[in-house]
């Protein structure tokens, strides 16, 4: 039943936060350090996501080149950065951790 | 498009994978998906009940997670403005970090005509069905893909391919590695309150040097 209720909240946040200012209010009655503060939370939530996804990936902290996915994250950002999609990031990166999966016999 | 589904599939794969990991029934990681259409939401919320996190807890992170949608809102709320509640609400529900960076391009060229959101619902209804499938695909196989494929990996992909375009002033920079660095260190505390922890903090720092740039 609590996972109902959770997955009740979560989908009422996501809707109230989307619906926000383009159903409900307009965000010029809002101050500008607010709209100043909101163009910070996607580099802000991103990294705080991204890069604990890549340094300690099973929880505890890892360096190369025992941490591969740190490896394939770093080339994923370098092929992010140069061509500016999705596809690029998944692709290379995935091809990066497979590959190094497979040379270290890793991949059953 | 196309490179937008594809981008949309492994991930949306990867969050049906996530969701009966954590123990959801296929029906209740569904719903997730249905009504709350945010990969990232949906990830969060998972690893919460996963841990058996108090339900305030997983709405809470969710709801940190999802702050981005509020600025995409602010954003393209007064293109929108011309329309009716029905047509506000429903591509409101509709709006993703993907649909949105298409909408800003599309609206940000002048003179692109008066029927843009048809192409706003048309774009973003394609994305939201083949995320559903992708989602509900990961729900039914999910538990037969074995761990060494390292699937989970797509997801934090999927997140590099849009913080590296979020940084582009020294200020986002600043933002994003004070946010890293915090993220790393209250990496101990409970329910992935490191990941609301960091945030403010790095919301803080880029509204520090926003400020003290302007004086």
């Amino acid at each position: 039943m609590s996972t109902w209720i959770a997955i009740a909240g979560v989908a009422l946040s996501t809707f109230l936060l989307r619906a926000s200012f383009i159903v409900f209010v307009d965000p010029h009655r809002f101050p500008h350090w607010f709209r100043q503060a909101l163009k910070f939370v996607p580099p802000s939530v991103l990294a705080a996501i991204v890069v604990p996804g890549l340094v300690m990936p099973g929880g505890t902290l890892e360096l190369p080149p025992a941490n591969l996915r740190l490896v394939a994250g770093l080339v994923a950002m370098a092929a992010t950065f140069r061509v500016r999609n999705t596809v690029a990031a998944i692709a290379s990166g995935m091809a990066t951790l497979w590959a190094l999966q497979w040379a270290l016999g890793h991949l059953a | 498009m196309a490179p937008v589904l594809l981008g949309t599939v492994p991930f949306g794969f990867a969050a049906g994978v996530a969701a009966v990991a954590a123990g959801m029934s296929a029906s209740q990681g569904i719903a997730l998906s249905v009504f709350s259409f945010s990969g990232i939401a949906q990830l969060i919320a998972s690893q919460l009940i996963a841990a058996h996190s108090p339900v305030i807890v997983t709405v809470a992170a969710a709801f940190v997670v999802s702050l981005r949608l509020l600025m995409y809102s602010a954003a393209i709320a007064p293109h929108l403005a011309h329309l009716d509640w029905r047509w506000r609400t429903g591509l409101a529900f509709l709006m993703t970090d993907q649909s949105f960076a298409s909408a800003a391009r599309r609206y940000g060229v002048s003179g692109g005509g008066a029927n843009r959101h048809w192409h706003f619902l048309g774009s973003a209804s394609t994305l939201y069905l083949s995320w559903q499938a992708a989602v509900a695909a990961g729900v039914v196989a999910g538990a037969r893909v074995p761990a060494s494929w390292s699937l989970d990996f797509a997801v934090v992909l999927t997140f590099i391919a849009l913080l590296v375009p979020a940084v582009r002033t020294r200020a986002e920079l600043a933002a994003a590695v004070v946010a890293s660095a915090i993220a790393l260190f209250a990496s101990g505390l409970p329910f992935r309150l490191a990941l609301v922890v960091a945030s403010i903090g790095g919301i803080g720092v880029g509204l520090a040097i926003e400020s003290r740039r302007r004086r």
